[in-house]
């Protein structure tokens, strides 16, 4: 985020003693803000008014983010209606800037006339949060695969991961362009040349920490002018490091 | 189910309060609990300004004790402002 000229704060009810303990702790170096008596978190209109106020976590906010513009107007806003899922920093730098974190894998299939290459918007996560991915693919000259809608005995083009270590996925293409075949008559929704879709990948909590890798299916038909080729399903393989998950219960004395 | 949630605070209080004995204990949380946790902590959440919208201006200390503003935050481009629970428990 900084890289793209973005500052970074963090808000929570906690103590600046607390708040510079834990900086310390896990090499923060972005400013934690320390809302004692909640009131920024009021003024912001996400104070969790679920919890009674004999309980510890009374006064902590709904856990919301916002990417927000030098003049202080909300560009976006990110919020998981489950206070154990967050979206990473690297997700919404993925999102706004393709940012994808150093170090993060990327992996390129080729079948054809097509050469996809595919990557996570980092290399380390956290269960329960949310990354982002990509899928550029690219096609030899005089060759297309298909959007949506695609007409009957056709196959369009999709990315899907495997619901194992994923609780939601989503993948948006750009938009196809409408192409006259006359074989068939009519207009059909394709994609020529290169190309790139975005998708976000929420991770189921918990997950077991460690190395693991997000498989999935590339699916799409490329056609010529002149030649139309089966469907094809291509599996791919992600690698994601899950890092440990920090519970009160666990935690250090 | 979100029509499982206690409409009132004491109610949601002994959801949390037996969530949290679980998770002090180490013991599992049954499926079942971590819904009704889930649901009861956001019953009806609010997620503030929306985009478009303009943020209210705010100074806080920071880990240092140093007061900030979202002014003296804010990049070239702008700001990721991230509320969260807490960084103690």
């Amino acid at each position: 985020m900084e890289k793209n000229g973005f500052g970074i704060a963090a808000v929570s009810y906690d103590s600046h003693e607390t708040l510079r303990d834990f900086a310390r702790q896990h090499g923060i170096r972005f400013p934690l803000l320390s809302d004692r008596e909640s009131t920024v978190i009021r003024s912001f209109g996400i104070l969790n008014a679920n919890i009674a106020p004999m309980l510890r976590a009374h006064g902590v906010p709904h856990p919301v983010q916002y990417l927000v513009a030098p003049d202080g107007l909300v560009i976006r806003k990110y919020f998981v209606p489950n206070y154990q899922h967050r979206v990473t920093a690297s997700a919404v730098a993925f999102r706004e800037f393709g940012a994808v974190s150093e170090g993060a894998a990327t992996v390129t299939l080729r079948s054809g006339a097509l050469t996809l290459t595919m990557g996570l918007s980092a290399e380390r996560a956290f269960a329960g949060q949310e990354i982002g991915f990509f899928a550029r693919f690219t096609l030899e000259t005089g060759w297309h695969v298909y959007g949506t809608p695609v007409p009957d005995g056709y196959t369009a083009t999709s990315v899907i991961f495997d619901g194992t270590a994923i609780a939601r996925q989503s993948f948006e293409l750009p938009a196809a362009t409408p192409a006259r075949m006359d074989f068939l008559k009519d207009f059909v929704p394709v994609y020529t040349g290169t190309f790139q879709g975005i998708g976000s990948l929420l991770l189921r909590f918990p997950l077991d920490e460690g190395t693991t890798v997000l498989s999935g299916m590339v699916r799409f038909q490329q056609c010529s002018d002149s030649v139309c080729e089966p469907p094809e399903t291509i599996p791919f393989e992600l690698p994601l490091t899950l890092a440990p998950f920090m519970d009160a219960t666990r935690k250090k004395s | 189910m979100a029509n499982d949630v206690p409409r009132d605070l004491e109610g949601k209080a002994a959801i949390m309060r037996e969530f949290g004995r679980l998770r002090a204990a180490g013991l599992p949380v049954p499926a079942e609990l971590q819904e009704k946790h889930v649901n009861a902590t956001n019953d009806g959440f609010t997620t503030g300004p929306e985009p478009g919208e303009r943020i209210p201006d705010f100074s806080l200390p920071d880990q240092e004790g140093i007061s900030r503003s979202a002014a003296n935050l804010t990049g070239r481009n702008g700001l990721l402002l991230v509320f969260y629970r807490s960084a103690d428990w």
